[in-house]
């Protein structure tokens, strides 16, 4: 038996070696970084540095903010819509299914910066066509990058664009896994589709939407390209700076890295509270 | 009154016709077996007459009301599936409720519905768990109990038993048929099991693929079977049958003569026409109806294989002289120790080379 470990440990030793330098590794290390000052050479052991200057950091509380506001914005939208879209999919009457399934996946193959671009292009004051649409159903242009709230509601509309088909392709797996005599039984029952949905398919759904809402906070939380990209390193004036941007800013512009790690380090707990806040909110009750 | 009538009733998927236009009458109150081979159309008919899946031709009426175009929820029947199709995030008693809830029965009726449901099927103390903590036979009963709760005219069972051990399948044929005692209800009933059918139906329905081969009652399908196809399903161990040949006739009626055997030759009175003589037929004979020599019309040798004891009765496998095999039942006590034996033909079948019953 133990020979045996022995053999399985030497198969995995590759592997593990790598997760331990490229993964465990950095972890412990930011870990420790985010203890030092890292803008005198060399770097020293401080503990309050860092970590003190995030208590009273106005950037810091600005970017939790953005983070936060986008992430209870957004989230819950792109979910609910990914629901639509995948009750679609799962509609018998649809034509063309695989055409709509590679569409919704789309988005999350295409490459960062070209989404980037054709957003900057599609919400460009003047010639974007967006503003085109506003304005040929009687409504005001917005300029979407010189103001906060339009320059943030146009990151939660890329993010949600980005991220709803791929959701949807989850839930969509989610509502085939659900077997249709079930659904057959309750139409004998005389339940109404509406409440079908409501009873059935939610219910049964919730380990995946879980699973969904997850994958989405923690996410969100890192969100980076979008405000880097779209909004021009979260302009207007930091309006629609995350905590991804500001760590990057930090760690990789003003060379802080001890900063950076600490920000980082906040990032990862408030993922990990708000999702089990979230994984206890949706336990399951006996 | 709940009777089910199905008139040149026909299925297709697309191009391909599963269902070859079915007449069936089923009174109300009648225990109805749909039995056949897999893959027959026994389901499809089953879910037409549901209404989950649409009719192609032909007319169904329940309680004599054209329903073709009638909402399933609406035309007074519930259904038990193969599967069981319980909701898997409800508890029993959610489960049995859950259709009566939906549609805002008043609370007191449901909960008089689902007590009375869960004492007909002995479930009370099971009603506060989930159904994967169920055993197969319990998930069954609930099923069940949820289809008793809606109250209906007629139930549809889709091989409720295929899923369950052979010695809960035989328990559960019992409680099925005490219930549809106690309830009075029209049952239609699709498995494809023979002996469920048998011990179950007032009426069997056999079909194969996609035709009703004979519609009666389980004896007189097994006495008195229309066809090759029918006469070969029903029964256990099946019926034996022997290539044989016409080869005259006398007062008596036919004379057949085994195939390859000059001595054995059977007479079979006929009431039809006879078949000319040399025409080719085939001879039926059930295991029990292979006699002691001298108790029939003709004696046969045949080879012993295998001998099945089963306590008080034997089956001997053999085989005749000319290479046909035969299942012979005999009293455990009259085994022969021999390796082969002379048996007679007491009661024999007649069909023609198309399978058709000559009589
Ligand atoms: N949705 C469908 N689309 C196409 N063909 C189908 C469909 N459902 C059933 N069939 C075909 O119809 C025929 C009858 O199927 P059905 O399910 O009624 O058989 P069955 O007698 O219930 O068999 P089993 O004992 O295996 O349940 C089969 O040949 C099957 O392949
Ligand atoms: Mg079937």
């Amino acid at each position: 038996m133990r020979n045996r470990n022995a053999t399985a440990y030497r198969f995995l030793a590759p592997y593990l070696l790598i997760f331990s330098v490229f993964w465990v590794w950095p972890i412990i290390s930011s870990f420790m970084i985010s203890f030092q000052a890292t803008r005198t050479v060399p770097w020293r052991f401080a503990p309050g540095f860092n970590w003190g200057r995030l208590i009273g950091d106005p950037a810091f509380f600005n970017a939790v903010k953005n983070t936060l506001l986008i992430l209870v914005i957004q989230v819950p939208v792109m979910i609910a819509l990914a629901m639509v879209m995948a009750v679609l999919l799962n509609s018998p009457l649809l034509k063309a299914r695989g055409l709509y399934r590679f569409a919704f996946f789309a988005p999350v193959v295409v490459g960062e910066v070209a989404y980037s671009a054709v957003f900057r292009l599609m919400f460009s004051l003047d010639f974007g066509i967006v503003n085109k649409l506003l304005n040929s159903i009687g409504l005001p242009k917005i300029d979407w990058f010189s103001n906060v709230t339009p320059a943030m509601a146009l990151i939660m509309i890329a993010v949600t664009w980005r991220w709803a088909g791929y959701n949807a392709i989850i839930l969509l797996a989610g509502m085939q896994s659900i077997p249709e005599d079930v659904y057959e039984a309750a139409t004998l029952d005389r339940v109404s589709k509406l409440k079908q949905f409501f009873h059935i398919t939610l219910p049964l759904l919730k380990p995946v939407i879980v699973f969904c809402l997850v994958l989405s906070i923690i996410g969100t939380m890192q969100l980076f390209t979008e405000p880097f990209l779209i909004t021009e390193r979260g302009g207007p004036g930091g309006g629609t700076e995350t905590l991804g941007l500001l760590l990057y800013r930090q760690g990789f512009r003003s060379l802080n890295f001890g900063y950076a790690s600490a920000v980082a380090y906040t990032m990862a707990a408030l993922a990990i509270a708000i999702t089990l806040v979230q994984l206890w909110l949706t336990r399951e009750k006996q | 009154m709940a009777t089910v009538t199905l008139s040149n009733v026909v299925k297709r998927f697309g191009a391909f016709e599963v269902v070859h236009g079915a007449n069936i009458d089923i009174k109300h109150g009648e225990f109805v077996v749909f039995v056949g081979p897999s893959g027959c159309g026994k389901s499809t008919l089953l879910r037409m007459i549901a209404g989950l899946e649409d009719i192609s031709g032909g007319e169904i009426a329940i309680g004599g009301k054209l329903v073709n175009d009638v909402e399933p929820a609406d035309r007074g029947i519930a259904m038990v599936f193969q599967s069981y199709a319980l909701y898997p995030h409800m508890s029993v008693e959610q489960n049995l409720s859950f259709g009566l809830r939906m549609t805002g029965n008043p609370k007191a009726d449901t909960d008089r519905r689902v007590k009375r449901a869960a004492e007909i099927l002995r479930i009370s103390e099971l009603m506060d768990r989930r159904p994967r903590k169920l055993s197969g036979g319990q998930r069954q009963r609930v099923a069940i109990g949820r289809a008793i709760v809606r109250e209906p005219q007629v139930f549809l069972f889709d091989e409720p038993l295929s899923n369950l051990d052979a010695e809960l399948r035989v328990q559960m044929r019992v409680e099925i048929s005490r219930l549809h005692k106690e309830l009075g209800a029209t049952m239609i009933y699709v498995t494809h099991d023979q002996t469920e059918a048998m011990t179950l139906a007032d009426r069997i329905v056999v079909l194969r693929a996609g035709h009703i081969e004979q519609i009666g009652r389980p004896l007189d399908l097994y006495d008195d079977p229309d066809n090759l196809f029918v006469a070969g399903f029903v029964g256990s161990p099946k019926m034996n049958f022997i290539k044989a040949q016409i080869v005259g006739q006398d007062a008596r009626g036919v004379v057949v003569e085994l195939a390859g055997q000059e001595k054995t030759r059977i007479t079979q009175p006929l009431a039809g026409a006879a078949p000319e003589v040399g025409s080719k037929v085939i001879v039926g004979v059930r295991p029990e109806h292979f006699g002691s020599a001298g108790e029939g019309d003709t004696d046969l040798v045949v080879a012993i294989d295998v001998v099945e004891h089963l306590g008080g009765t034997s089956f001997l496998y053999a085989r005749t002289a000319h290479g046909e095999d035969v299942v012979i039942q005999r009293d455990a006590a009259k085994v022969p120790t021999t390796s082969e034996v002379t048996v007679s033909i007491r009661k024999s079948y007649l069909f023609d080379e198309k399978g058709l019953r000559l009589r």
